[in-house]
């Protein structure tokens, strides 16, 4: 539906697409025709191309990349994802509010034509923040309701405050939102209709892979000013800039696209209809791939893997993602590194490859999967029970004894479910401990992960952008992602060290280093690294696996029209 | 008069208390509504609670939630579903689920009447036995079983019918069957007992001696007053039949308000589970009234009171 300034697109002197292996994607020029980065890395120039427009006629321009960003940004936005732009100068401090005095601000008055919607805002002054004062006493909330913001206005000094007394009403003006100044503090700017320049913190070398990213699409402004949130998103209402448009959405029936005719590059658009479906059930999908109701699925029953295996329309290939078990390591006996390297290395994990997850995974030494361009993964301790049992002796539990009984923790799914009972069974054999399962609910689970309410927790990580800090990053110390209860001075100080890295080779080195710490710590068991399994019919074309699991619907097209081509 | 009144009274004070409990209940089960892999920095955590009032103390929650679903008819966003509201979701999924539970309601009476009858005015012949060795398996066979057997036949072996989605009446037809299955067993045994208690009745062997066709007795005399189990089955299996199941929805990849009861509850939809349990409750509790009026229209010995 959207388009970004660049977009994961296959390189373009990628070989012809195999139903076995992956494609190279890279970001490629979308909506932005030119890119320039600065010598140190940290400013890059897009330009946007001028035939780029909204389905509903109106050009796309820099102005729309610079409000969006800044609306994905503003703290009441609540953008999930906001975290991916606190890349660029002053971003962070702009969605965590953080005011210090002498420095700009903007001040939004309390008139927003809606109070309930964040956009379209009330009036915006802009001045130097001069000082705060919050009255002493009462709870955090009822404080900063009462704290008298000075502001110095076009060389006026006015007060704000967001909920002024009846008193203080006739000196003191009601504020709705009080933020540092985004067009003096951040490092946004649209210099003109068809220029963006945008400034980063550090030299961010997987920046253009975040620009490709979908968090970071523009969205209309004036539809989402019109219609608020989420009112903008009805088909009706939804105004985009991709090739296709929306043309319904029904909950668990599917989502209906059509062409956009004003899509750029509209003339390479070859399907008109698209319906995507949602089907919860892989056995329905599969079902109705076989009568012909669909024509491509993204997931299949493990079970019929193998006969799939044969077939030619059934696609394959490893993706960036990981299957791996967290450790616990704020608890007893798993505090203690021997104990979780004796587990690692009790795990037969050629096993459960084959057996469980049967699209032929590969098993996993160490976090990150292979195929990040770049970036040599370190190699982790294989299946060996015969060190597992010493490490495990030595820890003071010779063949099991006076061990402690420990708890798998999986969100219920057959898959996780049969594979933690091969890793119960691997541990009881190989090492003679005692191992119960539990399978929670998806909330529940989350929740008892998060409160480390657990030994041992099966988890999975997708990689948001190409890059291998997108896995080390999660184990720094409190990191909201650890959940382990894991800390490593050196492998903070690694991660650290390789955000203002500037030259690629050296960040990478510190990057495997830190892994390396990681590894040999072992608060994550890695277990194995995930396939695509996608069953596509051989009439459509411009399909094409890849690490991220991108699929350009632009880019397809269907042999023989037959009216509606499903997804 | 003072009868309906006096239901539609109860109808509302019951949904109120339905309404209260549910609204505690979901509130105290572990798990925060927004629990998500992607753990997000505490500020924006913070944020979206507030959207969704969770910072505000349980009394005012309840009230304010309360008050927008009486006066405004509006069970308000879904706490899941982003940017979908309570209402759409219902007002989506419940013309899916009445099409079909209507359908399936339809079958479940033909077939279960059907059945009934004919074994009960041919006690202890083949017709008997086969209809209700039928009816056993209906009650017996989970849906599941019985929704793959029918892909399996009908769909990969017939290849009369499409294996699942929405959208022609020929995507209603087997999923319903499956919906219809177990009511129409059930209905069939209700009706074969409830007949052969009436047609031991001094009235029936009253219209045999006045001479009147068998076919008249059964339809006319004895299915009149052989009903009257059927029908007071008939009111919360309708009430269920058409908010949807879950299992059926699954397998035949269907819109309806079934999964949603059984998501919204996993997920911790707060909202979404209230505003379907509330309709649930409605359905349930007017099918109820009307079973009791159907008595009075069939069986002249009761009156309302």
């Amino acid at each position: 539906l959207y388009e970004g300034l660049l977009r994961r697109m296959p390189a373009p002197d990628a070989p012809p697409p195999s139903n076995r292996a992956n494609t190279p994607y890279q970001p490629q020029f979308a909506t932005a025709d030119e890119m320039k980065v600065s010598k140190d890395g940290r400013t890059y120039t897009f330009h946007i191309r001028e035939t780029a427009k909204w389905s509903d006629g109106s050009p796309v321009t820099a102005h729309d990349y610079a409000w969006s960003w800044m609306r994905m940004l503003h703290p009441e936005t609540e953008s999930e994802y906001a975290y991916q732009l606190w890349y660029i100068a002053g971003a962070e401090e702009y969605t965590s509010a953080k005011l210090e005095v002498g420095a700009a601000v903007e001040v939004e008055l309390a008139d927003r034509p809606n109070r309930l919607q964040t956009f379209p805002r009330g009036t915006i002054l802009r001045g130097v923040l001069k000082e705060i004062h919050t009255p002493p006493g009462g709870d955090e909330k009822a404080a900063d309701a009462a704290t008298i913001y000075g502001v110095e206005v076009d060389g006026k000094l006015r007060s704000f405050c967001r909920e002024p007394t009846a008193d203080s009403r006739q000196t003191v003006e009601e504020l709705q939102q009080i933020l540092p100044d985004f067009a003096a503090t951040v490092g946004l700017k649209a210099k003109d209709d068809h220029t963006l320049v945008v400034t980063l913190k550090n030299r961010t070398p997987y920046f253009g892979d975040l620009v490709a990213f979908y968090p970071l699409y523009p969205v209309n402004r004036a539809c989402v000013e019109k219609y608020g949130t989420p009112g903008f998103t009805r088909a009706e209402n939804l105004v985009t800039n991709g090739p296709f448009k929306m043309q319904f959405r029904r909950i668990r029936d599917r989502v209906r696209l059509e062409k956009n005719p004003y899509y750029w590059n509209a003339d390479e658009v070859q399907l008109n209809t698209i319906d995507a479906m949602a089907i919860s059930s892989d056995i329905a999908a599969l079902n109705m791939y076989e009568t012909g109701q669909i024509d491509w699925t993204t997931n299949v029953p493990p079970t019929i893997i193998p006969d799939l295996r044969q077939r030619e329309d059934f696609h394959t290939a490893p993706i960036l993602s990981v299957y791996f078990y967290r450790i616990n390591c704020s608890r007893k006996p798993l505090d203690d590194k021997r104990v979780r390297q004796a587990l690692n290395l009790a795990m037969d994990k050629q096993k459960i490859c084959e057996r469980i997850l049967r699209a032929g995974e590969q098993p996993a030494t160490n976090l990150v999967p292979p195929g990040i361009t770049g970036y040599t993964p370190p190699q982790g301790a294989g299946y060996n029970v015969e060190q597992a049992r010493h490490l495990l002796a030595e820890a003071g539990f010779p063949e099991g004894h006076n061990f402690p009984k420990i708890e798998i923790l999986y969100n219920t799914h057959e898959t996780h479910q049969a594979l933690a009972e091969v890793v119960q069974d691997d541990w009881r054999q190989n090492l003679g401990i005692n191992v119960e399962l539990r399978g929670l609910e998806w909330g529940t689970y989350l929740d008892a992960q998060n409160k480390l309410e657990y030994q041992v927790c099966r988890a999975g990580w997708n990689a948001d952008y190409s890059d291998p800090n997108t896995f080390i990053d999660m184990f720094v110390t409190d990191g909201g992602n650890n959940k382990t209860g894991w800390s490593n001075a050196r492998f903070d100080e690694l991660v650290a060290g390789a955000a203002t890295e500037t030259k690629p080779a050296v960040r990478m080195d510190l990057l495997r280093q830190a892994e390396e710490i990681l590894i040999d710590e072992q608060p994550i068991i890695p277990i194995a690294f995930y396939m695509s399994k996608e069953l596509v019919r051989p009439s459509v074309q411009g399909h094409s696996l890849n690490a991220m699991k991108i699929h350009p619907l632009h880019l397809m097209r269907k042999r023989k029209a037959s009216g509606a081509a499903a997804p | 008069m003072m009868f309906l009144l006096r239901r539609a009274v109860w109808i509302v004070v019951t949904l109120w208390a339905v309404y209260t409990v549910s609204f505690l209940l979901m509130r105290f089960v572990p798990g925060g509504p927004f629990a998500s892999e992607r753990q997000m920095p505490e500020a924006i955590k913070r944020n979206i609670e507030e959207r969704y009032h969770l910072n505000d103390p349980l009394w005012m929650q309840y009230r304010d939630s309360l008050y927008y679903v009486v006066f405004k008819w509006d069970f308000g966003p879904s706490y899941k579903l982003g940017d979908f509201s309570v209402n759409d979701v219902i007002y989506q999924g419940f013309p899916v689920s009445a099409s079909l539970g209507i359908l399936a309601i339809t079958f479940a009476l033909f077939f279960g009447l059907t059945a009934g009858v004919i074994s009960a005015a041919r006690r202890n012949t083949p017709w008997d036995v086969v209809s209700m060795a039928f009816a056993a398996l209906g009650v017996a066979i989970p849906n599941f079983v019985l929704a793959s057997l029918a892909i399996v036949v009908c769909v990969f072996w017939l290849r009369l019918l499409p294996a699942g989605g929405w959208g022609t009446v020929r995507h209603l037809i087997l999923p319903s069957l499956c919906l219809a299955a177990p009511v129409a067993a059930y209905l069939a045994r209700l009706t074969r007992a409830a007949m052969l208690d009436v047609l031991s009745l001094d009235y029936i062997r009253t219209a045999y001696a006045k001479g009147l066709s068998e076919r008249h007795i059964l339809l006319r005399h004895a299915l009149r007053g052989a009903l009257l189990p059927a029908v007071s089955y008939l009111g919360p299996a309708t009430a269920a039949v058409l908010t949807g199941s879950a299992v059926v929805e699954k397998i035949f990849n269907i819109p309806g308000m079934g999964s949603h009861f059984v998501e919204s509850a996993l997920q911790r939809d707060f909202t979404l589970s209230l505003g379907l349990v509330m309709v649930y409750t409605a359905l349930l509790l007017v099918f109820n009234a009307l079973v009791d009026l159907s008595y009075a229209l069939i069986d002249p010995r009761v009156k309302m009171e």
